[in-house]
């Protein structure tokens, strides 16, 4: 989509922020990011135009005010920009490595190009200091970075009070693999593997992002029929994670036969991906340009699919929605506020199960919507019901939308074919609302027409720190379900 | 409750008793090698190749093509790009190996050194012999170390559910490495998860097996070669059992644990095999 680039100076900047992202604005901060450590590069979205704005202020001395004292959604971004160029963020308020941890050289900035200035002193050690709480009868409980199942990496730092958690700390970055370096080093018409890579089971967004981002830079639009099946991809991409996560949810509650149901029919959504695509992951559908073909054969099966799932799911979930049990166990447990999740700049389903109306497929270009979007589904309880009500309302919006698509599709080209360079000093955008919310590629070209700075913000960044709000206060024995809940994403975070 | 319990009942058995079928037609399987001849001078499937999996070589005037699918992602572009038929899609979940060499495919019967050294096959150390596996040819415990884009772990997790039913077959997912058999690990391990991952081996009793699950595991994938050190599992450990695939398939990981245990028998390799590139170790 079009990106307007502003230069602007850094007092400018500071002027500017607390504004247009203050209380009750329309923006909401895109991603802070820097393209070669020089500048910081902050992305304003207006979800109510549709429109993104990049703000390009040049830096001196390696260094600016931290925005994170006024506008808390800035922190994980602060202490990322630190980790990969080695910009200084003063007066953060818990200023420490995010995503690199102890086994690289205190003074490797992966993504910086400029060279760091002479007087450069390194202000962060590697060693990496948990929060502390302190007082009679608090103990500590680390758990991870290897979990129990079959789960990502991450590290839990709980602070606990018999079985109260007082505090919780995430640590992340198990699994940083450098995938927007990656990005920047191969050529661009493969980079779709890498960019999908990010997070597997968000592939198909991934992919979807990506492609959006490289045909803005080349000014380029896709057919219809593509356009028409890369959403529906998209939908049925959420429709097999939102099933894997409500058969989670039982899991984690000891609904087994819930969680053994789910696991079948998610089988189901994963063979209407395959019949899309030739892949249950929706992996290479979606490039620079159009997506594979795929027969009217297959589309009328895909049909019959969405028709008998629906028939499937519904007994499910209503078993699961009317269990007295199921609902006494999520209800007011992991609650988070509508006002905290503003402040976080939180997204996704987490955000819409506390009120906040957000859904990027109203709002940004992204295949067939906003034109085709379904009604955005909101609760008000913030807890695990709430967010377990909104994946079951969007399991029924996605399967209408489907439908919807399916008997829109027209015939025509399923890609187009693009120039074999990408424009000099260019900038790209593709924002995708994934199953875990707003997911952002952003990307610049250099002199050369090559790619210089890749990067990517998964839902899940602002959203980790969702958990350790919402389960303050909670038993230690919730956390389980309230991070299901929550279902987010490890390696799309780490990268 | 018994609302549920008569749901269930009423859904049948869901489990699929033929065991490691083929994928069904249009699915992407990895890829194959024929005995079409490969046309002299094409490149075009290692021109698309996101990974460079694939070479082509001449011998005496003959193209021949290498194709290593512990570094394959199954894209399927070199199948689409083909225009001999050389390279085809294989339609097997049977692919599952217990040596690194095993995964590379060459046309020629007797490829020259310099094709046969370049592949990548650096243990650290000799696994335990799968011998001792069939030990746990009723049961075996496995513990899982993630490390990568979670696909695999979701493959895995499905491969559990009542379609494939992995613990049919005595599969068990465990939550220490004291009590485990087996290590599965998924992703290319990239620095971050090293250390855990070493103290999670050390922390098994022998004997144990290793298996590598999907591509990053065995190979780094698409991030080999990058400032993480995200490069798979074979500087790290010793490894008995391959599962390729960018994710495996999860009756292709059934067919990975089956021959872990020593009971391939219940799934053989039913591909015509090609002759592979022999190392020397």
């Amino acid at each position: 989509m079009k990106i307007e680039r502003i230069e602007m100076s850094l007092s400018e900047l500071h002027e500017k922020l607390p504004h247009t992202l203050g209380k009750n604005s329309e923006n909401r901060l895109g991603l802070l990011t820097s393209i070669d450590g020089g500048q910081l590069a902050t992305l304003l979205l207006n979800p109510k135009d549709g429109t993104a704005g990049l703000l390009v202020s040049p830096l001196e001395n390696n260094s600016y005010r931290s925005f994170t004292p006024q506008l808390a959604q800035f922190h994980w971004f602060e202490r990322a920009l630190f980790d990969f160029f080695g910009i200084v963020a003063d007066g953060h308020p818990r200023f420490k490595h995010l995503l690199l941890h102890d086994q690289y050289e205190g003074d490797f900035f992966p993504l910086r190009k400029i060279a760091l200035p002479a007087n450069f002193q390194n202000v962060l050690p590697r060693r990496y200091e948990f929060f502390e709480v302190k007082g009679e009868g608090v103990y500590e409980l680390p758990v991870g970075p290897i979990h129990a199942g079959v789960i990502e990496p991450g590290h839990f730092r709980f602070s606990c009070f018999g079985e109260t958690i007082v505090n919780l700390e995430i640590r992340l970055g198990w699994v940083h693999r450098g995938v927007e370096k990656r990005l920047t080093e191969v050529p661009w018409q493969k980079a779709h593997f890498v960019a999908e890579a990010a997070a597997s089971d968000t592939a198909c967004a991934n992919a979807f992002a990506h492609a959006i981002a490289i045909e803005s830079i080349l000014e380029v639009k896709v057919s219809e029929r593509a356009q028409y099946l890369r959403t529906i991809a998209l939908e049925i991409e959420r429709l097999a994670m939102h099933v894997i996560d409500v058969g989670g949810i039982g899991t984690d509650i000891g609904l087994l036969g819930i969680s053994s149901a789910m696991g079948r029919l998610r089988g189901k959504a994963l063979a209407l991906a395959d019949l899309i695509s030739g892949s249950r992951f929706l992996r290479g559908f979606i490039f620079p340009g159009g997506v594979r073909p795929v027969s009217e054969r297959k589309l009328s099966e895909i049909k019959a699919g969405v028709i008998g799932l629906r028939k499937d799911l519904a007994p499910v979930i209503q078993i699961l929605s009317e269990n007295q049990m199921a609902t006494e166990r999520m209800k007011d447990i992991g609650r988070l506020s509508r006002s905290l999740a503003q402040e976080f700049g939180m997204v996704g389903i987490l955000a819409r199960a506390c009120g906040i109306e957000y859904d990027s497929r109203q709002c940004f270009e992204q295949g067939k919507f906003p034109e085709l979007a379904p009604p955005i589904t909101t609760e008000l309880g913030g807890d695990i019901l709430a967010r377990t009500r909104v994946r079951i309302g969007e399991i029924a919006t996605t399967l209408d939308t489907i439908e919807k698509l399916l008997d829109g599709c027209p015939h025509g080209e399923d890609k187009i074919t693009l120039p074999a360079s990408l424009p000099a000093n260019a900038t790209g955008l593709g924002i995708v609302e994934a199953t875990r919310g707003e997911l952002i590629h952003l990307i610049f070209t250099d002199e050369a027409g090559k790619i210089c700075r890749y990067s990517i913000k998964d839902p899940s960044f602002e959203n980790w720190t969702a958990i350790s709000i919402a389960i303050r206060e909670n038993l230690i024995a919730d956390f389980p379900l309230c991070n299901k809940s929550m279902a987010l994403s490890y390696s799309g975070n780490d990268l | 409750m018994l609302k549920l319990i008569s749901y269930l009942l009423n859904q049948g058995i869901a489990t699929n008793r033929n065991i490691c079928p083929d994928l069904a037609e249009g699915v992407r399987g990895l890829p194959k090698l024929t005995d079409i001849p490969c046309s002299t001078g094409c490149t075009a499937c290692v021109d698309v190749c996101p990974t460079d999996a694939i070479s082509v070589f001449k011998i005496e005037e003959t193209g021949h093509i290498k194709l290593d699918l512990g570094l394959c992602i199954g894209c399927g572009y070199c199948v689409d790009a083909c225009p001999t038929g050389t390279i085809a899609n294989n339609p097997s979940t049977r692919v599952a190996v217990s040596r690194r060499e095993d995964l590379v495919l060459t046309t020629a019967s007797a490829p020259p050194g310099n094709i046969a050294q370049d592949a990548t096959s650096v243990m650290v150390s000799a696994p335990d012999s799968l011998e001792k596996a069939k030990w746990f040819s009723r049961s075996v415990a496995a513990r899982v170390v993630a490390t990568g884009c979670s696909a695999c772990d979701m493959e895995l997790g499905a491969a559990g559910n009542p379609i494939f039913d992995m613990e049919r077959f005595g599969v068990q997912i465990v939550a220490s490495p004291r009590f485990a058999d087996a290590l599965i690990v998924t992703g290319p391990i990239s620095k971050g998860m090293q250390a855990a991952l070493s103290s999670c081996y050390g922390a098994m009793a022998s004997p144990r097996i290793v298996i590598a699950l999907g591509t990053c595991a065995i190979s780094g994938g698409v991030h080999r070669g990058g400032y993480a050190d995200a490069n798979g599992i074979e500087e790290l450990l010793p490894v008995n059992v391959y599962i390729p695939g960018c994710p495996p398939h999860p009756w292709s990981i059934i067919h990975g644990l089956l021959l872990a245990m020593g009971k391939e028998h219940l799934a053989p390799r039913s591909v015509a095999r090609f002759s592979t590139v022999r190392i020397e170790k």
